[in-house]
């Protein structure tokens, strides 16, 4: 009896290395995803980044050429900062000024560059599902 | 009517108290007659929680503002049918909605099976108890839908994306899956505490934990039509974690639907249905913690509120206790039998159960990887799409192929060369399928080509299963072909329902791989009388039109389309803009090509005071074999479902001898 339950266990962690062993490759191919950041915690960063905040206007520009311009600040806390942004690409249906947004993208120049097209937009409160999406 | 309410919700968390403080008593000690009284609490529970039901509902019809519930969910405007929707549109609606369902469920559920299977139920009434005082004491203590205000003039009215027939059915759907998976956790740890761990619990609860799954699996196609057809994104499932809170469920509800089989055949996997329930349970839980509590960033949002610390806290009881459980009976989970061979139907269902159970766990790694990194780097690092894709094509690709070759081996042990006779015409007309792609050019994606092969083979599999079976339906004396083939279906219905729900799953991953892998992407900013071309279709943007409709301002750009030599006709894709809620909407312009399942999908992104329009357009090949999967599987769901009285008498036969696993 004890030979014949040998081959289940034998698979069962061949399997449970071989979900480690993809598991391992991933994150050193893939790295591990983007840190999620306040607008007052932005400065002096480099890397690529999401920048979660409050839209704060005038919105200028076109996101369909030369990109949009406007500003982002903490949703919440104490911190005045605000971080110029340059946006170009899908705009959600949600986006305005006072809306808190998601974008994924880098500093430069004192600018927050975003990615085409990574615009998220959450609206503060109420139950909306499926609200807007700019993921593809 | 507020304070009638209030009074029938007290009544419904006194009545749960009663039931689990008396039900666990009766049980322990063997009180009959107040194991009865417990379960008859459980039922009047039920009556309570609908009578709330009523009021809200009533208020809800008849706009009645001095309920803040009401008040914040509907306006005069809103047509009736969202604003009964509007029942589970806000938070304290969709607790009253699961506590009613539970409640439901569970008396349902206890009813159904206190004759055949008593020394079970007396402890499966506590348990479910537990879970309905649980969410009797969020709508009486925490967020009760019964607040009443000064009625101001009108409500805040409906957001309108939500104004949407999708509001109707997919919502409540989701809700039946996530409590209906309450069932078999239930039956499961009132198996364990009274020792009864034989397979009565499976038998009970199979139908109800294949309801759910239906439920879970039909909500969540639903909800990615709503965002396909209206988000305006181009996509239908974006791996945000309020979705990913509906999937983990469903795969783990998945693992458990295939490894019961094993139990119920051979006895094995006892422990590890017992922690799949208890799992998927959790995780329907934990969905609920995610979309309520709002610690991840979703592009859902829904109302964030203070009843997330009390679901953490429920959850961790729930695990804690369970874990405890399963740890105390561990000895008499033991399986009678052992797994004989790493090829044989058995061992197939364990890898199909691992593959479910990682994808499940990636997914879950990645929705509470924000939370452990910020907990340990103090930073929330958020995985991406990449992330997700990765490790559905690692996990599914291999589930998809396995579809196909568990089914055909034989149980206990199967010798390869009985494989290879098996799966010879199924492997010669994929390797077929995936040159004839390859030389049409489909070689462009690797996974989406291996994606289309696994598919070939496991649908020459099916169709070669029921073949089989009718040919010898027929030469068992069915008296024609068709006769043969209803009567194959209705003398198995699991196993032939069973097999629908895969061919749905071929259709759902050729869909995914068509229209994610080979879809085609353009844009471009045109003026009236301009022209742009994706693939072999040419749009000509004609006009722009301004219409008002009852509540919006309706801004259409209409096309002209053609594919090659054929005009399709007009298409309109634009914007509406929602005077009251001051919102815009984003309305696509989709043209479906029926004989290809191909789409064609025009967002009018922008739209300058000029006339110009800034467009978006996909080419999505095979993406309505997705929906058509939907249907497909909720034939299969039906299937297995029907009620089969001889199957059922055979089951509760079968297992009458308690504690003697069926084995054969």
């Amino acid at each position: 009896m004890a030979r014949k339950a040998n081959p289940a266990r034998l698979v069962l962690a061949l399997l449970v290395a071989a979900a480690l062993a993809v598991f391992l490759l991933y994150t050193s191919i893939a790295g591990g995803g983007n840190p999620s950041i306040a607008p007052s915690k932005l400065a002096g960063r480099t890397g690529e980044v999401q920048l979660a905040g409050l839209v704060v206007g005038p919105v200028a520009g076109d996101a369909h050429a030369g990109g949009l311009r406007f500003r982002l600040r903490d949703i919440a806390g104490p911190s005045k900062a605000r971080v110029p942004i340059r946006y170009a690409g899908s705009v959600p249906d949600l986006f305005k000024v006072g809306r808190h947004i998601v974008l994924t993208g880098r500093l430069r120049n004192g600018v927050f560059v975003a990615e085409p097209g990574s615009m998220i937009t959450k609206c503060p409160s109420k139950y909306v599902p499926k609200s807007g999406d700019s993921s593809t | 009517m507020a304070e009638l309410g209030r009074a029938a919700l007290i009544v419904t968390l006194g009545l749960t108290a009663y039931a689990l403080v008396a039900g666990a008593a009766a049980a322990h000690i063997g009180r009959r007659r107040l194991a009865r009284s417990a379960q008859n609490a459980l039922v009047a529970a039920f009556g309570s929680t609908l009578v709330a039901a009523g009021v809200l509902l009533a208020a809800l019809l008849r706009n009645d503002f001095s309920f803040v519930y009401v008040a914040q969910t509907t306006s005069e405007a809103l047509p009736t049918a969202y604003t009964i929707s509007a029942f589970w549109g806000g938070q304290e609606g969709s607790l009253l909605l699961w506590l009613l369902v539970l409640t439901g469920f569970g008396a349902a559920a206890v009813t159904l099976n206190r004759g055949w299977a008593r020394d079970l139920v007396v402890w499966v009434v506590p348990v479910f108890a537990a879970v309905a005082f649980f969410f009797s004491f969020l709508v009486v203590v925490v967020a009760s839908p019964f607040a009443t205000q000064q009625a101001p003039l009108d409500g805040a009215g409906m957001t309108p994306s939500l104004q949407n027939p999708y509001m109707l059915a997919h919502p409540p759907l989701l809700y039946l899956g996530y409590v209906g998976l309450t069932v078999p956790f239930a039956f499961a740890l009132g198996a364990l505490i009274s020792g009864r761990m034989d397979e009565r619990w499976l038998v009970a609860t199979r139908r109800w934990t294949l309801l759910a799954w239906t439920a879970l699996g039909i909500g969540q196609l639903l909800g990615a039509h709503w965002a396909y057809e209206e988000v305006g994104w181009g996509g239908y499932y974006a791996w945000d974690p309020v979705e990913n809170a509906a999937l983990m469920p469903w795969l783990a509800a998945t693992a458990f639907l295939h490894s019961v089989m094993i139990q119920e055949k051979r006895g094995m996997l006892r422990v590890w249905n017992v922690l799949l329930v208890i799992l998927a349970f959790s995780l329907s839980l934990f969905g609920t913690f995610l979309t309520r509590s709002g610690v991840v960033n979703s592009i859902h949002s829904f109302t964030q509120s203070s009843i997330g610390p009390w679901f953490l806290g429920f959850i961790a009881v729930v695990v804690a206790v369970s874990l405890v459980i399963v740890f105390r009976r561990l000895p008499q989970l033991r399986s009678p039998t052992k797994l004989e061979s790493p090829v044989s139907r058995e061992a197939a269902f364990l890898y199909n159960n691992l593959l479910l159970l990682a994808l499940c766990l990636a997914i879950l790694w990645g929705v509470v990887y924000p939370m452990v990194s910020e907990a340990v780097r103090g930073e929330a690092v958020v995985l991406g799409r990449s992330y997700y894709d990765f490790f559905l094509r690692v996990f599914g690709l291999p589930l998809l192929l396995l579809m196909g070759i568990g089914p055909l081996v034989a149980w206990r042990r199967a010798s390869l060369r009985s494989l290879g006779t098996t799966f010879r015409w199924p492997t010669a007309f994929a390797l077929a399928t995936g040159v004839v792609l390859l030389a049409l050019g489909a070689g462009s994606s690797v996974p989406g080509l291996i994606a289309y092969t696994f598919s070939a083979f496991v649908a020459a599999t099916i169709v070669l299963e029921f073949a089989r079976g009718t040919r010898a339906r027929k030469a068992l004396g069915a008296a024609s072909w068709p006769r043969a083939f209803s009567s194959l279906i209705s003398r198995n219905r699991r196993r032939y329902g069973g097999y629908v729900v895969h061919a749905a799953i071929v259709l759902l991953a050729i869909g995914i791989a068509g229209s994610s892998a080979f879809d085609s992407v353009a844009e471009a900013r045109l003026t009236q009388g301009q022209a742009m071309s994706i693939g072999d279709y040419r749009l000509t943007y004609q006009s722009l039109e301004e219409r008002s409709a009852a509540n919006a301002t309706e801004l259409r750009a209409r096309f002209a389309v053609t594919r090659g030599e054929r005009d399709l006709g007009m298409l309109e894709a634009g914007k509406n803009a929602y005077t009251v809620e001051q919102q815009v909407s984003n309305e696509v312009g989709i043209r479906s090509d029926p004989l290809t399942g191909e789409d064609l999908f025009v967002i009018a992104e922008q739209i300058d005071p000029d006339g110009t329009v800034y467009l978006r357009v996909f080419v999505k090949p095979l993406v309505n074999l997705i929906w058509i999967a939907g249907l497909v599987f909720l034939l299969g769901s039906v299937i297995a479902l029907w009620p089969d009285a001889r199957e059922q008498r055979r089951l509760v036969e079968r297992t009458r001898d308690v504690g003697v696993p069926a084995t054969r």
